[in-house]
């Protein structure tokens, strides 16, 4: 039969095609296509170093800070520039307040309702719902009013963003009661991630696309009435993860069971690592670099082992293999051709090796590399779903979906941390923000994370110019195109072995797409 | 009639779990916002009520980054529910929709057939490698800005990139990026559009834009270059509140420091405040808690036109201008390099000058005007 | 400079007092346009500002008187003689020195040895003068069209065509500080070249004070 086509792949950020071979109901072979290219290392040629962090940022509107923090620190690198204590502090609260308010918007508005029949939810009583919440440990809300104003809109006929769902496929799991519920949080989750964007606001004058980590540390200067805010706001945010993400997840996840059986991918994972320590040093971020490739152990990431192929994408042909600090992009549209070129996304390999990044990777390297409080969290979230000591269950389709919440866990825990240390610092009358640097030649790199994986900028600066400019995004490792040899990339490996029910609505391909946050 | 609608649509929103209260006070906000008293409330409650079907929309994506979207999400008066569920009926939106592939873009054509719609569009157009530096649905994404257009009531460009290419079409262009204006006027659609730039685009305006659009009926007041001059009506400057400080001549001079703290002002290291209309220091951004010059940046003009290549470098005064074989250069070392090389040039002809004697009084003068030889030569005065 | 008697009928008192009145407007505008571009010491932008705003008015308002009185006033423009014509004349190259221009240019390059006879100014003095007026005014156009007040004016589509041709407000503003340079440029030449061959000019239009001209007694 034709191959499978989910075009355009919605509820993710930017344009993707999805195409999968079904045979007897499974997925036997499938193709990524990413299907926009704009072009921004060419744009960044020939500017100021200092500007890479305003442009570079508007590569991505739901991580920008990360690309933000990635581009000053490639110029950083570039012009020898070590920044002072508080701006470190500072950037992570920012990159924090990002990763809180992506992972609940991803989770919530993004893939819930790849899960959640918002229709099934009017066949709830809603005193169960009420008995279930408490029983799930989940927030409460009012759920008579939820559940008819659903009905409302389903009887009026309007639709909206629920036009041409597809709700009520046979792979819908969850009873009435826990659809109303998470939709409750849907709605719900919508002010929170409003509420963590309020945070970089407040530190970075706006959310999306932020103003203050420029090169040399930062803008914002502390003040008592701002440090309130930012409190204010993070202890709802804080509220909300701890008390209605974690437990839905918790609750919703021994329906999808069977969701650890397939869409494992690769099985390789990298991780740049993100939060820096007060030493600077990158091995002693809050979450490490390595990579983890096929065994349960970690090693060391080393970026000079990355090279991007370009067979199968529209770029010049012959630019091919390159390692980023020395890549070049060249667009060179032929066709959509799955056999030759399909994509605008290149295909990186590290070590010649497709590699899966995100809070997945980021999870399992922590884990494994003896991260405490992450241990603490993985294994006991094992243990409530009846894996104790299996870690290798979370290299499946559930597990993606869960690392990302249990990040968001741990994120919440070093958040708390940041600020009292900020305000600790504040008051002790450290007031360095920001240095200045008169180089005007040197090479950078920004490793880094953003919530969707490992992100990598690559900055080369001559007469106090950018003279290369290259970016590595986390989807362009997910989403990869076949490389050189034909091997798939992470998200078409993790489709191959999918069921598929219903090959015109193919709901379990969407939900392994959207594992990735693409 | 009225009446009858009214009712209809009371029973609508009590369904959705909107209490009578709650819809009004909504209204009140959004009468704050279009500049007008709360006293409009009732007037925007019944224009929003005069129908009983939800106004449809169609949100299309471009190039973009989705960061025009995720500020959308960030509205909090009205919050997005409300605005997705309760005022509007956003058919396509592909970030929030929870349909996907071509049932997804069915939605186009059967609102498009309808007719009656709003069409807000994300992101530039692509119009490298004849339009597939997008791909949507197997063919160029702008495709479905061109089909969208047709029938729209009204079209709203939001962010810089659906204006007018934003960075993406920063030099060089590299994927042939333009606005949604520029796209329809070449393809023959002549529609009238509502601009709304700055990068990402600010939520409020556009729930200004599409109440207006119900509330009167037509669209609002807009300048030639299609931005509401209720919003883009003045620079920043102008009503930024650190202007006391640039008028008394206090500068932040390096960033994070102690000017800072006494939020002097930031027109010296780069602020682009005098020359970006929008209205940010007053609607600010995020449900109003910050903006960027609050928060120690200078304002980078991301409301301009052709922003990047007008603003950049974002840090220095103003941008560079390019010199064929040099590339970028600051204008004020243009002006010191001619202003240098015209005092030497004259300091050099001042010696020379000297060494033939002509300081001071001129070299001898010519014995006869060449003129009055020339005349004498035909024959003098006729 | 160019061998003309300096005496008071070369430069009655209106042109002189616009003389002034223009030297001293420009003086202040290029400070305090310096200023508001990079602010190189505190305290001083409001003052700035108006006096910028103050002189480019009075400067509107001297040029434009200026070119009236080119059409009102009578001075000698010609060599060796008191007799008086219109000003206008001097602005543009007359029929007796439209040919010494070239001429002019190489004794300056020091190809030529001796000093052009010509009228009160030379070809090339009169193109140089003649050319500060659209200077003058199109400084003022890019001045008024990066002044947000002008955008409530009705002719700001005036303006604002303008804008739209350049490409917007930066470019425009950078094009009122390259013409600034013009008009300094200007001003070092001309200060220059009216005061290495003897410092009468200058006593004259300044301080009206008359000044035996050598070259009158070449004639004589």
């Amino acid at each position: 039969m034709a191959n499978v086509v989910i075009d355009p792949v919605t509820r993710i950020e930017g344009h993707l095609r999805v195409e999968v071979k079904v045979d007897n109901g499974v997925v036997t072979d499938a193709w990524a296509s990413g299907g926009l290219y704009r072009g921004l290392e060419t744009v960044l040629q020939g500017r100021a170093p200092a500007d890479a962090f305003y442009v570079a940022q508007r590569i991505c509107g739901v991580c920008p800070i990360s690309h933000g923090h990635a581009a000053t620190m490639a110029a950083e690198g570039a012009l020898k520039i070590k920044i002072p204590n508080n701006a470190r502090i500072i950037r992570n609260i920012i990159e924090g307040a990002e990763m809180l308010h992506s992972h609940v918007l991803w989770f919530y508005t993004l893939t819930a309702l790849d899960y959640v029949d918002v229709v099934s939810a009017l066949k709830a009583n809603i005193a169960d719902t009420y008995a279930l919440a408490e029983k799930a440990g989940t927030s409460t809300a009012d759920f008579g009013a939820i559940q008819s104003r659903i009905k409302g809109f389903v009887e009026n006929g309007q639709l909206s963003i629920f036009t041409n769902n597809w709700f009520g496929h046979s792979a819908y799991k969850l009873p009435p009661e826990l659809n109303l519920i998470a939709v409750a949080h849907y709605l719900e989750a919508l002010s929170i991630q409003a509420e963590a964007a309020q945070i970089i606001a407040i530190m970075g004058g706006k959310f999306p696309h932020f103003m203050t980590s420029l090169p040399g540390g930062t803008a914002w200067y502390p003040t008592e009435e701002k440090l309130d805010g930012v409190l204010f706001h993070f202890n709802r945010v804080k509220e909300f993860v701890e008390k209605a993400m974690i437990p839905d997840t918790l609750a919703i996840a021994p329906f999808y069971l069977d969701a650890t059986t397939y869409g494992k991918g690769v099985g390789n994972y990298l991780a740049w690592g993100v939060f820096e320590d007060k030493s600077m040093d990158p091995k002693k971020r809050y979450l490490p670099p390595g990579v983890i490739s096929g065994s349960l152990t970690v090693a060391d990431a080393d970026p000079k082992k990355i090279k991007e192929y370009v067979e199968h994408s529209w770029y010049t042909q012959s630019e091919t293999g390159l390692n980023p600090a020395q890549g070049k992009t060249h667009m060179a549209f032929t066709d959509y051709n799955l056999d030759k070129q399909y994509s605008w996304v290149k295909a990186p390999r590290y070590d010649e090796k497709p590699m899966e990044v995100g809070p997945l990777s980021r999870m399992l390297v922590a884990y494994l590399s003896g991260n405490e409080k992450v241990k603490a969290i993985i294994d006991g979230t094992l243990a409530k779903l009846g894996a104790a000591g299996k870690p290798e269950i979370l290299m499946s389709l559930l597990g993606r979906v869960a690392a990302r919440n249990l990040e968001a866990l741990y994120v919440v825990g070093l958040m708390g941390d940041w600020i009292g240390e900020l305000i600790a610092a504040v008051k002790e009358g450290d007031s360095s923000f920001f240095v200045e640097s008169s180089e005007t030649e040197g090479d950078g790199a920004g490793l880094w994370e953003a919530p969707r994986g490992a992100l990598g900028h690559w900055m080369s600066v001559k007469g106090g110019k950018i003279a290369n400019y290259q970016v590595v995004t986390p989807s362009t490792w997910d989403m990869s195109s076949r490389d050189a040899k034909g091997v798939r990339g992470p998200l078409e490996e993790a489709l191959v072995g999918a069921p598929i029910a219903d090959p015109e609505k193919p709901l379990e391909a969407l939900r392994i797409v959207h594992s990735f946050d693409p | 009639m009225a009446q009858d609608a009214r009712g209809e649509v009371y029973d609508l929103l009590a369904a959705r779990g909107v209490s009578r209260r709650d819809f009004l006070k909504y209204c009140g906000s959004v009468a704050a916002l279009l500049g007008l008293s709360e006293m409009y409330a009732p007037q925007i409650a019944a224009a929003v009520e005069s129908g009983a079907k939800l106004k449809p929309v169609l949100w299309i994506a471009q190039g973009l980054c989705t960061g025009c979207t995720e500020s959308m999400a960030q509205s909090r008066t009205p919050d997005v529910p409300t605005v997705v569920l309760d005022i509007l009926s956003v058919n396509y939106w592909e970030t929030v929709m929870a349909s996907a592939g071509s049932d997804a873009l069915k939605a186009i054509t059967e609102t498009v057939d309808k007719g009656g719609y709003i069409l807000i569009v994300e992101g530039s157009i692509m119009n490298g490698a004849n339009g597939n530096t997008l791909r949507v649905g197997g063919r160029p994404g702008r495709e479905d800005v061109k089909e969208a257009a047709k029938n729209a009531d009204a079209i709203i460009a939001v962010g810089s990139c659906a204006v007018d290419g934003g960075w993406v079409k920063a030099a060089p262009n590299p994927a042939g990026a333009t606005g949604v204006s520029e796209y329809l006027a070449s393809v023959g659609i002549s529609k009238p559009i509502i601009n709304l730039p700055t990068c990402p685009v600010n939520p409020e305006w556009i729930v200004a834009m599409i109440v207006d659009v119900l509330l009167v009926g037509k669209l609002p007041a807009l300048d030639s270059k299609g931005r509401p001059t209720l919003i883009y009506g003045s620079t920043i400057h102008d009503n930024c509140p650190r202007r006391g400080h640039f008028e008394n001549g206090e500068f932040v001079e390096k960033f994070g420091t102690v000017e800072e703290k006494k939020q002097f002002c930031l027109y010296k290291v780069g602020c682009k405040g005098p020359q970006t209309y929008t209205n940010c220091p007053y609607v600010r951004w995020n449900d109003r808690v910050s903006w960027c010059v609050e928060s120690g940046s200078p304002c980078i003009g991301c409301g301009n036109f052709n922003w990047v290549d007008n603003d950049a470098p974002f840090l220095t005064r103003t941008s560079n201008v390019k010199l064929p074989g040099i590339g970028g250069v600051a204008p004020s070392t243009v002006g010191a390099v001619l202003g240098g090389a015209a005092a030497v040039a004259l300091g050099v002809h001042a010696v020379v000058s000297g060494t033939q004697g002509r300081v001071g009084k001129g070299g001898p003068p010519e014995t006869e005007k060449a003129y009055d030889r020339k005349k004498a030569a035909k024959g003098g005065d006729k | 400079m160019s061998g003309h008697g300096h005496y008071r009928e070369a430069h009655p008192l209106p042109l002189m007092l616009s003389h002034w009145s223009n030297l001293i407007s420009m003086i202040v505008l290029v400070f305090t346009g310096f200023y508001i571009h990079f602010p190189f010491f505190a305290g001083f932008m409001g003052a700035a500002r108006s006096l910028h705003f103050f002189f480019m008015y009075l400067l509107l308002v001297t040029i434009t008187a200026r070119i009236i009185m080119a059409f009102t006033v009578k001075d000698t423009n010609q060599m060796g003689t008191k007799d008086r014509d219109w000003d206008w004349k001097n602005w543009i190259p007359q029929a007796e020195n439209r040919h010494q221009l070239i001429e002019t240019a190489k004794y300056y390059l020091f190809m030529r040895k001796e000093h052009v006879i010509s009228a009160k100014n030379g070809a090339l003095q009169k193109i140089a003068y003649l050319a500060t007026i659209p200077l003058t005014y199109a400084i003022a156009y890019a001045g008024f069209a990066i002044y947000t007040p002008a955008h409530q004016w009705g002719i700001w589509p005036f303006f604002e065509a303008g804008l739209t041709a350049v490409g917007g407000d930066m470019n425009m503003r950078i094009i009122h500080y390259f013409l600034m340079w013009a008009i300094i440029l200007f001003t070092m030449i001309h200060v220059y070249l009216a005061n290495i061959y003897g410092v009468a000019p200058t006593k004259l239009m300044f301080f009206w004070i008359e000044t035996e001209d050598p070259h009158d007694r070449y004639h004589q």
